[in-house]
C-alpha cells in the first residue's frame, strides 16, 4: 500500500474508522425530528404513516448505537431493536387498513377533514 | 298498689286502646266499618279498668284507699339519673281516667253512625283509640316527662283528626293551625320543664313540689318555670291568648269535636294545672295570672259566641268560655271547683257537640239560620240539647249549677270582684248564646227545605246522646256540698281534694254554700235565657235590628275580635317574611355557591372541549409535548432536554401555524 501524505491519511482515517456514538445518536435524532415534524404537519395519512416509521426508524438507530457501543447490555439494544421492527410492521398492517377503511368510507386521507372525534 | 296483677290491670287502661290503634291500623283495610267494634271492646274494657281504679282510691275496694303509685325506669341518663314511665292516680286522676274513658266510649259508639261510609272509617277509629290512649297516659303521668310525651301524643292525634278531611283545604289549614298555635305552647311547657329540671334535678311532680319548698329553686326563676308551665297550658286548653285554634278546629268530624272538648286536648290543659298544682300555689304572681286568663278567656269567649251563625263554633267558643272558669277556679284557689267544673263539662259538652252532629247528620249544614222548627223533627235531639243547654247555663238543678256556682261563689269570697264581675257576666253570656243557638235551631218555622224533610238520628247516635243526658242533669250531683241542707256527702269534695300542703299555703278556709250567691247565678243565667228568647223567638226581627244598629260591634264580635287578623298582619307575616328570607338565602346564596361551582366545572370542560379538535395530529402533538414536559420535570438537569423541549416548541409553533 503507498505511503499516503500524513494529512490525506488522516482524513482517510478519518472516514474509514467507526464513526463516534455522538455521531449515530444525531442521525437518530435527526431522524426522529423529521419523522415528528411530517406526522404533525402533513395531511396525507399515508405520508404520516412513513413519517411515524422514520421516527420508529431513528429510534432504532438509536438503539443498535447503543447496542454497539455498550458491550455490558450484551445486544439487548439490538433484539430490542428486532422487536420494535416487528411490532412496527403490525403497526403498519393495521393503520394501513384503517387508512383504507378511511378511504372507502370517506373518499380522502386527507386527516383535516377526518375529525368526526370533535368534542 | 301491692299485686303486678292490679298494676297489670292499671297499666291495661291506656295500653288496650293503644292496643286497638295498632290492630285497626294494620288490620283497618280488612275489618272495614267492623273497626268499631273492636274500638268499643278495648275502650269499655279500659272503661271498667277505670271504674275498677277509681272504687280502689276511693276506698271501696278492699284494700284500696290510698293513691296508686308505681313507676318503672324508662331512661337512664347514666349520671343525670333516670326519667322514669310510672303510674300516679289519686282522685283527680281517678275522675279524669272514668270520664276520658266513658267520654270516649260514647262517642265512639255515636261515631260508628255518624261516620258510617267514611272511606278512612278504620283509620278515623285508629286515631279515636290513639288519642284516647294518649289522654289516658297523661292523666296517669307521675312526672313531666311522660306528662310531655302523651301531651304531644294528644297534640298529634288532634291534628289528624282535625284534619281528617283533608282534601277539604279549610280542613287541612285548620288541622295545622290547631298544631301550630298549641306547639307555641308545648315549647313553653317544655322550656318549664327543663328549668325545673336543671335546678331540681328531677322531673316528678312531688319531688320539684318538695324541692321548692326546701328553697332549692325560688323566686323569679321559679315563677317563670311556673308561667310557662301555664303557658303549655294556655295552648292546650285554647285559653286567650292562644284560643284561635279551637273555632277554627270545628273543621273536623264532629265527633272529634266532642272527643277534643270534653275529655281529650282540651282537658289537658286544666289538668296539667290540677296535676301540679302544688307547684302552682308556691307561686301567687302564677296563680294570680292563671286566674285573670281564666277569667278574662271566660268573658272574650262568650261574646265571641253571641253571633256566631255555625252551630258548631257557637259550641267551641262556649267550651273557650268554659275552660276559662276552670282556670278561674283554679287560679283563685279553690281547686276542687275547677276540677269539678272540668268533670261536670265532660258530660254536657260532649252532648251539645253530639247534638250539633245529630243536627249536621240529618241535614248537612253547620248553619243555624238554615234550620229552625226542628224540634218536632228531632224531638230527642231538641230534648238532649235542651238539657245540656241549661245544665251549660248553670240552672239549679242541673250539673253545671254545682260547679259553676262554686268557681263564681268563691270569685267573690275571695274578694276578687273583678274577676266575680267578669265570671258572672259569663253565666249572662253563656245563657243567651247557647239558648240563641237552640231557640233558632229548635223553634219557630224551617227555613230551608232541608230542615223540613230532617228527621230524627238512627239509635245508635241517640242512645249515648240519652245517656248523656242523663249524667248532664245528675253529674253533679255527686259533689252538693253540704251545706246545701240535703242529706247527701258531698263525695266529690271528699275525694278530690288538693293536698295538705296547697290548702294551707293558700290558707283557704271552708265557706258555706251561699244561696244568695247561687240565686244570683241563677237568676242571670235565667235572665240570659229570657233575652234569648224575647230576642229570637217573640220578635226574630229584633235580633237582626239590633245587629244593624251595632254593626261595627256585631263585625267585632263576629270575627272573634280580630285575633286571627292580628295574628295574620303580625305573627304569620312575620314568619312568611322569615320564611321568604331563607329561602332567598337558600336559593341565592347557598344555591348560588352549589351552582357556581357546577357551572365554574362546565365552563372549565368548555373551554376545556376545544382542545378535542378530533385531528389525530393535535393528540399527538400533545403527546409528545407531555413527554417533553415530563422529561424537563424529571431530568431539568440534562440541557439536551431543554434544548429538545425549544426544538419541538419550534415544530410545535411550525405545525399550528401550519394548521391556522
Amino acid at each position: 500500500m503507498p505511503q499516503m501524505p500524513s494529512q490525506a491519511q488522516q482524513v482517510l482515517d478519518a472516514l474509514l474508522a467507526s464513526p463516534a456514538l455522538e455521531a449515530y445518536l444525531v442521525v437518530g435524532a435527526i431522524m426522529f425530528a423529521i419523522g415528528a415534524w411530517g406526522a404533525l404537519v402533513r395531511r396525507n395519512a399515508v405520508v404520516i404513516f412513513m413519517c411515524v416509521e422514520l421516527m420508529i426508524n431513528g429510534v432504532n438507530l438509536t438503539l443498535v448505537a447503543f447496542a454497539d457501543f455498550l458491550p455490558n447490555a450484551g445486544g439487548l439494544g439490538a433484539s430490542y431493536a428486532v422487536l420494535v421492527i416487528a411490532i412496527a410492521a403490525a403497526e403498519i398492517a393495521v393503520g394501513l387498513a384503517i387508512v383504507l377503511a378511511v378511504f372507502r368510507s370517506r373518499r380522502t386521507v386527507n386527516v383535516d377533514e377526518v375529525t368526526s372525534m370533535r368534542g | 298498689m301491692e299485686t303486678v296483677g292490679q298494676q297489670l290491670i292499671i297499666t291495661a287502661i291506656p295500653a288496650l286502646p293503644a292496643l286497638v290503634f295498632v290492630v285497626l291500623v294494620l288490620f283497618g283495610r280488612l275489618l272495614k266499618e267492623n273497626a268499631q267494634y273492636v274500638a268499643i271492646l278495648g275502650v269499655t274494657i279500659s272503661l271498667v279498668f277505670s271504674v275498677f281504679a277509681l272504687l280502689f282510691v276511693a276506698g271501696i275496694v278492699p284494700g284500696g284507699g290510698e293513691p296508686i303509685e308505681f313507676s318503672k325506669p324508662w331512661i337512664n341518663l347514666g349520671d343525670g339519673g333516670v326519667f322514669s314511665m310510672g303510674v300516679l292516680i289519686d282522685g283527680l286522676a281517678a275522675v279524669m281516667l272514668v270520664v276520658v274513658c266513658f267520654v270516649s266510649l260514647m262517642i265512639q259508639l255515636y261515631s260508628g253512625a255518624f261516620m258510617e261510609g267514611d272511606k278512612r272509617f278504620a283509620w278515623f277509629y285508629a286515631i279515636l283509640n290513639l288519642f284516647t290512649a294518649s289522654m289516658l297516659g297523661l292523666v296517669l303521668a307521675p312526672n313531666f316527662i311522660q306528662l310531655y310525651f302523651f301531651w304531644e301524643l294528644v297534640g298529634v292525634c288532634s291534628y289528624l283528626l282535625v284534619g281528617h278531611w283533608f282534601e277539604k283545604p279549610s280542613a287541612r289549614d285548620a288541622a295545622q293551625k290547631a298544631f301550630l298555635v298549641t306547639r307555641i305552647g308545648d315549647a313553653a311547657l317544655f322550656i318549664g320543664i327543663i328549668i325545673f329540671w336543671s335546678t331540681t334535678g328531677s322531673v316528678a311532680f312531688e319531688d320539684i313540689s318538695q324541692a321548692a319548698q326546701a328553697g332549692f329553686i325560688g323566686g323569679s326563676v321559679f315563677t317563670a318555670a311556673v308561667v310557662l308551665v301555664f303557658i303549655g297550658a294556655v295552648g292546650k286548653s285554647a285559653q286567650f291568648p292562644l284560643h284561635v285554634w279551637l273555632p277554627d278546629a270545628m273543621e273536623g268530624p264532629t265527633p272529634v269535636s266532642a272527643l277534643i272538648h270534653a275529655a281529650t286536648m282540651v282537658a289537658a290543659g286544666v289538668y296539667l294545672v290540677a296535676r301540679t298544682y302544688d307547684i302552682f300555689v308556691q307561686s301567687p304572681t302564677a296563680m294570680l295570672v292563671v286566674a285573670y286568663i281564666g277569667g278574662f278567656t271566660a268573658l272574650m269567649a262568650g261574646t265571641m259566641a253571641l253571633v256566631k251563625k255555625d252551630i258548631k263554633r257557637v259550641i267551641a267558643y262556649s267550651t273557650v268560655s268554659q275552660l276559662g272558669y276552670m282556670m278561674l277556679g283554679l287560679g283563685i284557689g279553690s281547686y276542687t271547683a275547677g276540677v269539678f267544673h272540668l268533670y261536670n263539662h265532660a258530660f254536657f259538652k260532649a252532648l251539645l257537640f253530639l247534638c250539633a252532629g245529630s243536627i249536621i247528620y240529618a241535614m248537612d249544614s253547620y248553619n243555624m239560620f238554615e234550620m229552625g222548627g226542628l224540634r218536632r223533627r228531632m224531638p230527642i235531639t231538641f230534648w238532649a240539647m235542651v238539657l245540656a243547654g241549661l245544665s251549660l247555663s248553670g240552672i239549679f238543678p242541673f250539673a253545671g249549677f254545682w260547679s259553676k256556682d262554686a268557681i263564681v261563689a268563691s270569685a267573690y269570697e275571695e274578694h276578687l270582684y273583678v274577676l266575680f264581675a267578669m265570671a258572672l257576666l259569663t253565666v249572662f253570656l253563656t245563657a243567651f248564646y247557647i239558648f240563641r243557638a237552640i231557640f233558632v235551631a229548635f223553634t219557630g218555622e224551617p227555613r230551608t227545605e232541608a230542615a223540613r224533610n230532617a228527621t230524627e238520628s238512627p239509635g245508635i247516635m241517640t242512645g249515648p246522646m240519652l245517656i248523656l243526658a242523663f249524667l248532664s242533669v245528675v253529674s253533679g250531683w255527686v259533689g252538693i256540698p253540704e251545706s246545701f241542707g240535703l242529706p247527701i256527702r258531698d263525695y266529690f269534695a271528699e275525694f278530690v281534694v288538693p293536698s295538705e300542703f296547697a290548702t294551707q299555703t293558700l290558707g283557704l278556709e271552708d265557706q258555706a254554700f251561699s244561696f244568695w250567691l247561687g240565686g244570683l247565678s241563677v237568676l242571670v243565667a235565667l235572665l240570659g235565657i229570657g233575652v234569648a228568647y224575647a230576642l229570637y223567638v217573640q220578635r226574630p226581627e229584633r235580633s237582626g235590628a239590633l245587629a244593624r244598629r251595632f254593626a261595627p260591634v256585631h263585625t267585632f264580635l263576629d270575627n272573634g275580635w280580630y285575633f286571627d287578623a292580628l295574628y295574620g298582619a303580625t305573627f304569620v307575616r312575620a314568619a312568611r317574611w322569615l320564611g321568604r328570607a331563607t329561602n332567598g338565602f337558600d336559593r341565592n346564596v347557598l344555591g348560588g355557591l352549589v351552582g357556581g361551582v357546577g357551572r365554574g366545572a362546565m365552563r372549565t370542560g368548555g373551554l376545556l372541549q376545544r382542545l378535542q379538535s378530533g385531528g389525530v395530529q393535535n393528540y399527538a402533538l400533545f403527546i409528545l409535548a407531555a413527554v417533553l414536559v415530563i422529561g424537563v420535570i424529571v431530568g431539568a438537569q440534562y440541557a439536551v432536554m431543554v434544548v429538545g423541549l425549544i426544538a419541538l416548541a419550534t415544530i410545535a409553533a411550525f405545525a399550528v401555524g401550519v394548521r391556522l
